[in-house]
């Protein structure tokens, strides 16, 4: 057992560092200020190949591996949590299951766009009455000659507001449950798609998550993502990949903080010592670690097997829980050792204790992530 | 037209610095590693160059030293290098400027390069040697601390950072050697698509015994970090006294008051 990262790998970390370091640290506060990521960094990302990192060299992606997906979310969200879930969510949940489940005709024509970022992907799942259960979302579809005709609502999707392409999940018959669902890839720039509002939020804030209401929406019947009745699957496997890109944005956004803490309690003076001398910060800076290496062991592992074509369910489900729950931890405890600067928002913890929230949340709550665990255990 | 960079990879100088046991070297568990900055600059020129002409030219990258050399390799060849030659040598370290410039010119004695780009020094040595050893030893010309770089028609017109800040501008012919001084341009990311490709191009490997080495001329008979500074004499007491223990001292340990 080898736990170095490849030479090649660590070329990429480096220079994916070294672009995050120039490019998106300076930026990260007015991100969350102006509740925007600039369409400027957007594109200099895309360029960087960011939006295709595994997807393959023949559909325009850089061809390169789960992994290396997994050190780019991770070393985008230390400085920005709101770019690693743009990319995350544009890779994993919309590049992701088109490779996966799409013919090649579909690949052909819609990943290019996507892996260079001309167009930015999205994954439209859930409902207002539909989240964790999601075999139970309400918006429907029926075939009309050629096409499908979409009527519903969803809510809270990630990368939204750019109007780009969907992967979208509705239902033929409601009564099916999870069988009824299907998966379609949607231009959101169709008539009947309409913006109703992007939402304002706790972290995270640079990231669109975006209401829409799908009126009537007519998708060609060329774009079935897969077999009819099979979205549930779709959506699952979808999330169980997406899952590692989510651990490995909560894994940034705690070492982002940590380095920070580290630094501030080795600067910070009080009764005559660097705080970093008194045990109660040691203490404390130990436990972070810890928490971040062992994150960082289970996603990489996660992503390793999924590299390795092999199961992956359990590590996925683990690594987005211990992640998360490092993130959290990490930087209220970053706040802490900040002391009063730290809940103020020029040093910055501040606002990665509001962007981590968001990691025990979505692609499966932690709590469903513990129900996937468990069922896999008594299975 | 051929082109040759010779980069090394040095130790981030963010890192923590510990002489090792022989006391010769850095203590390298301690240290991350990273391209020399100012071959950054060099390897950047040459790409910069290759589009000009149309990707004609080939682009060599060379670097001496241990199995880790290959990630600063790599990180050239994803900038743009076309092939690279790794000569290995854990004992680089020990090496002077000259026999480093001697084991480059050995190498690219037969190779017909028409023109060479280096860093104006290393971030951890700091010699800035190896690059005018090499052009002497090859006998071409060389232009030093480039702060501008042109090329039209077999020659190349490069702007020198001179003390004091004076600039000098220089024409040279073809074939030459030029050392890149900081911010001679922008060096570029390498993209994640040319990570990809820099993997399927060619590293080819030798050992240093299989270059004509010299013997060293100079050679480190110790690092060490300087010695601890004392923390200082507060004088105290009644100022006129003050005074008085003041200028004794200075008479007697400085050259101030003689
Ligand atoms: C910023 C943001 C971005 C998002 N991006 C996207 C996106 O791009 N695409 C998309 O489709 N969705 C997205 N979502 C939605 C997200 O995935 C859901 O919010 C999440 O799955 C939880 O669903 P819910 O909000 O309806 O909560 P609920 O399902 O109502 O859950 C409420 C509480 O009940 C618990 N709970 C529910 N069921 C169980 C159970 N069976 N066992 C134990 N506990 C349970 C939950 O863990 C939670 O604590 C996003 C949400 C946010 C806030
Ligand atoms: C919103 C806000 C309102 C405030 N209002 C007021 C106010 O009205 N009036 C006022 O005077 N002040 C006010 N303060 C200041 C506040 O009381 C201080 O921020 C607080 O006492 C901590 O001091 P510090 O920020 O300098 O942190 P530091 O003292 O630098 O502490 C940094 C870290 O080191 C730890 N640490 C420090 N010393 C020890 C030790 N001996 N043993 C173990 N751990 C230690 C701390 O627990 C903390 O984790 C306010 C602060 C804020 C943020």
């Amino acid at each position: 057992m080898d736990f170095e990262l490849s030479q090649d790998h660590k070329v990429l970390r480096d220079s994916v560092r070294e672009f995050v370091e120039k490019e998106i640290k300076p930026i990260a506060m007015q991100i969350d200020e102006e509740h925007m990521i600039p369409d400027s960094l957007v594109n200099k990302m895309a360029e960087m190949g960011f939006l295709g990192s595994y997807l393959p060299e023949e559909y325009d992606g850089a061809g390169l591996d789960m992994l290396s997906y997994a050190i780019v979310v991770e070393e985008v969200s230390k400085a920005c949590g709101s770019s690693g879930v743009l990319i995350s969510a544009h890779t994993s949940l919309a590049c992701g299951p088109i490779y996966t489940f799409g013919t090649e005709a579909q690949k052909k024509k819609w990943l290019p766009a996507l892996n260079t970022g001309k167009v930015i992907g999205c994954f439209l799942l859930t409902e207002p009455d539909a989240g964790s259960d999601a075999g139970a979302i309400s918006t429907t579809y029926r075939r009309e000659g050629d096409e499908f005709v979409i009527n519903g609502s969803k809510i809270f999707i990630t990368n939204g507001g750019y109007r780009g392409t969907g992967v979208l999940f509705a239902t033929s018959d409601k009564s099916l449950k999870h069988r009824g669902v299907s998966a379609f890839i949607i231009d959101l720039n169709s008539p009947g798609v309409e913006i109703l509002k992007n939402e304002k939020k706790l972290g995270i804030r640079g990231s669109y998550t975006t209401a829409f209401a799908l009126d009537s929406v007519r998708i060609p019947a060329e774009n079935l993502l897969g077999q009819e009745g099979q979205g549930f699957k779709i959506a699952m496997d979808t999330l169980n990949g997406g899952r590692i890109g989510i651990a490995s944005q909560a894994l940034g956004i705690a070492e982002g903080a940590f380095e920070r803490a580290l630094a501030y309690s080795k600067e910070r003076k009080q009764f005559d010592h660097p705080i970093c001398e008194l045990q109660a910060v040691q203490f404390k800076l130990a436990d972070m670690y810890t928490r971040i290496e062992t994150s960082k062991l289970m996603t990489y592992k996660a992503a390793c097997l999924k590299d390795a074509k092999k199961n992956y369910t359990a590590e996925s489900a683990m690594c987005k829980m211990l992640a998360s729950e490092a993130a959290t931890y990490v930087t209220k405890e970053a706040i802490q050792i900040h002391g009063g600067y730290g809940f103020i928002c020029d040093y910055e913890v501040e606002r990665m204790f509001r962007d981590a929230k968001i990691t025990e949340i979505y692609e499966g709550t932690n709590e469903v992530q513990r129900v996937v665990i468990s069922k896999i255990l008594l299975s | 037209m051929k082109i040759l960079v010779c980069i090394k990879q040095v130790p981030d100088m963010e890192s923590r610095f510990r002489p090792n046991g022989e006391k010769t070297w850095y203590d390298e568990s301690d240290l991350a590693f990273r391209m020399n900055e100012y071959d950054e600059y060099a390897v950047e020129q040459a790409v910069q160059l290759k589009e000009q002409l149309g990707g004609e030219p080939e682009i060599t990258v060379l670097s001496i030293g241990p199995e880790r050399t290959v990630e600063a390799i790599k990180k050239a060849l994803a900038m743009g290098g076309d092939r690279a030659v790794h000569i290995r040598d854990d004992r680089y370290y020990q090496k002077d400027p000259w026999q480093i410039a001697s084991m480059i010119a050995s190498y690219a004695k037969g190779e017909g390069f028409d023109l060479i780009f280096t860093g104006m020094q290393s971030q951890d040595r700091g010699s800035a040697q190896v690059g005018v050893i090499v052009a002497e030893l090859l006998g071409v010309s060389c232009a030093t601390t480039l702060v501008g770089f042109s090329y039209d028609g077999g020659t190349i017109t490069v702007k020198r950072e001179l003390e004091g800040g004076i600039k000098g501008v220089a024409k040279l012919k073809l074939p030459a050697l030029v050392t890149c001084q900081l911010g001679l341009n922008t060096p570029r990311y390498p993209t994640l698509p040319n990570i990809m490709k820099a993997k399927k191009k060619e590293i080819a490997s030798l050992t240093a015994a299989e270059l004509t080495g010299e013997a060293e001329l100079t050679a480190t008979a110790a690092i060490y970090p300087p010695a601890k500074k004392g923390g200082g004499l507060v004088l105290e007491g009644e100022i006129g006294a003050q005074v008085d223990r003041l200028m004794g001292i200075l008479k007697e340990k400085t050259a101030v008051l003689r």
